[in-house]
């Protein structure tokens, strides 16, 4: 089947499609670039989503959670054994990326005969200063983007990631306090697991608060916080999602 | 690309091994040079938790290399490893606990249990054997840890021979060359003294330290000592169910007061 390049390519493009097909219905995961640090959210109903890598290090994912396990694994050797034989300031999400899991990824999905990742990730790393800090979106196939702060969102539709990127920036403020930032997140969240475009006329800010409560209702909300201000080593620590039942603005993390 | 999993699960040296990392690689036929040896660590308990505590010489011979080593080391948030002996494999030991401890918690997502870590020290005590035989690396360490099968949680500390057998101290221990000094007044101080050291508050715990050291610096040239007058202190940690706090110099020497020892 694949001995001739046309079928290779008709294979290849099978593949994509068949993934493609596989990661729709998934639960989008985001992440946003605060001042006091990076905030990762997403929503599990079975296993988790988002996860700690390494001292300034954390990711998020949506898909099968065979294959997040194989990627998060990776990760947690890569950084490791980095840090261990050079040491943990060498810890770099572009050289994880772009020299580590990228390659590992490219390889996976063109090898026809094994089965592909069935994943889209988020990676952030913590910077000493919010345009320090570096974002990266990386795909079941291996291309990846780096970016620098901001907001990333991870979900099954490319148009309605951009159109949750675009909606959040024009939203979130530097003075919000991390559970208003949160429960932005989940407005998006919700409009993104359900299709809502966000040009036009977007549903109320009530619609949008009753929308995600009824949707997380019987699932986990999973909040990771990459504490820029913590004096620990790791600085990852899971946020309790009990704090979004207050109401805003509620204290930032210590 | 990535090497084979182990067949245990987060294990971190297990990985470094699969990477032709090995940690605490030996050479058998190394000769004996002077080596680096660094004295005096203990650990005992008091009313709130383990104090943990060092001086901070490190010699080489009749020399002193330096009066700036810190023995007593944080591995993560419910673990001290206190190095007496030679510090090139001490810190190489408490360098690979440290990233196998946070390997295991990230990549299972659970901390390691107390005696999976005491047992992880042993097993590279064990490891080091051939250096230790041939005089070159031992190391006699003390490790402090929380145990979390009680409510609320309770460290404890244990201390270990050469070989890698490890044994649990019920109120104190202590290792290198002025840890005879030590060990006597505490057994002193806890089958007679008042108060005995598990009632000491924290004040009373951290001058009683410091007393220590002072009292062992008297019989042993390779313990650093105490000398607020030099402004030198010692490295001291405090171990409890919640976490570790380190004790700067300002606090020694405020806890030490004119507590200083008579001419």
């Amino acid at each position: 089947m694949t001995d001739e390049p046309y079928r290779w390519l008709e294979a290849i493009g099978n593949r994509r499609e068949y993934v493609r097909e596989q990661l729709k219905g998934g639960s989008p995961v985001l992440l946003a670039s605060r001042p006091e640090g990076i905030l990762l959210m997403g929503v599990a109903r079975g296993q988790g989503k988002v996860f700690e890598i390494h001292d300034r290090h954390a990711m998020a994912a949506l898909g099968h959670p065979a294959d997040i396990e194989r990627i998060r694994q990776a990760a947690i050797d890569a950084t490791h054994l980095e840090a261990f034989t050079r040491a943990p300031e060498d810890v770099s999400l572009r050289r994880l990326v772009s020299f580590g899991l990228s390659a590992q990824l490219k390889q996976n999905f063109e090898q026809l005969f094994t089965a592909p990742v069935l994943g889209e990730f988020a990676f952030a790393e913590l910077g000493a200063t919010p345009p320090e800090d570096l974002l990266a979106r990386v795909h079941f196939d291996g291309t990846f983007a780096l970016r620098p702060g901001g907001v990333l969102v991870v979900g099954p539709d490319a148009d309605l990631e951009a159109g949750a990127t675009r909606w959040l920036h024009s939203q979130l403020d530097p003075s919000l306090s991390w559970t208003s930032v949160a429960r932005l997140l989940l407005e998006a969240w919700w409009m993104v697991s359900t299709g809502t475009p966000f040009d036009g006329t977007l549903p109320s800010a009530t619609e949008r608060e009753q929308g995600w409560r009824a949707a997380t209702a019987d699932a986990r909300i999973e909040l990771g916080w990459l504490n820029r201000r913590s004096s620990r080593t790791a600085r990852y620590e899971p946020l309790d999602s009990a704090a979004l039942n207050g109401s805003p603005p509620l204290p930032t993390p210590p | 690309m990535t090497p084979p999993a182990s067949p245990l699960a987060g294990d971190f040296v297990g990985l470094l091994e699969r990477s032709q990392l090995p940690p605490l690689r030996i050479d058998p036929q190394a000769t004996l040079p002077v080596v680096t040896q660094a004295t005096t660590v203990f650990a005992f308990r008091f009313c709130d938790g383990v104090l943990m505590a060092g001086d901070r010489r490190a010699t080489a011979g009749n020399v002193i290399v330096t009066d700036a080593v810190e023995k007593v080391l944080e591995i993560d948030d419910s673990s001290l490893l206190a190095i007496a002996g030679v510090p090139a494999t001490a810190f190489e030991m408490a360098r690979v606990l440290q990233t196998s401890f946070e390997y295991y918690r990230r990549s299972q997502l659970q901390p390691l249990s107390l005696p999976a870590r005491v047992r992880a020290l042993a097993r590279l005590l064990r490891d080091n054997i051939p250096m230790a035989l041939q005089g070159v690396g031992m190391v006699v360490p003390l490790f402090a840890g929380v145990d979390r099968t009680p409510s609320p949680p309770e460290p404890r500390i244990f201390f270990y021979d050469p070989l890698g057998a490890q044994f649990q101290a019920v109120h104190f221990a202590a290792s290198g060359s002025g840890s005879a000094t030590i060990r006597s007044i505490l057994a002193f101080q806890e089958r007679h003294g008042s108060p005995r050291p598990a009632e000491m508050s924290l004040d009373e715990a951290i001058r009683f330290a410091l007393r220590l050291l002072m009292t062992a610096a008297e019989f042993d040239s390779a313990t650093g000592g105490v000398n607020p007058s030099a402004a030198q202190f010692a490295t001291l940690k405090i171990l409890r169910g919640t976490g570790v706090e380190s004790i700067s110099e300002e606090r020694q020497a405020a806890a030490l007061g004119t507590g200083g020892p008579r001419a």
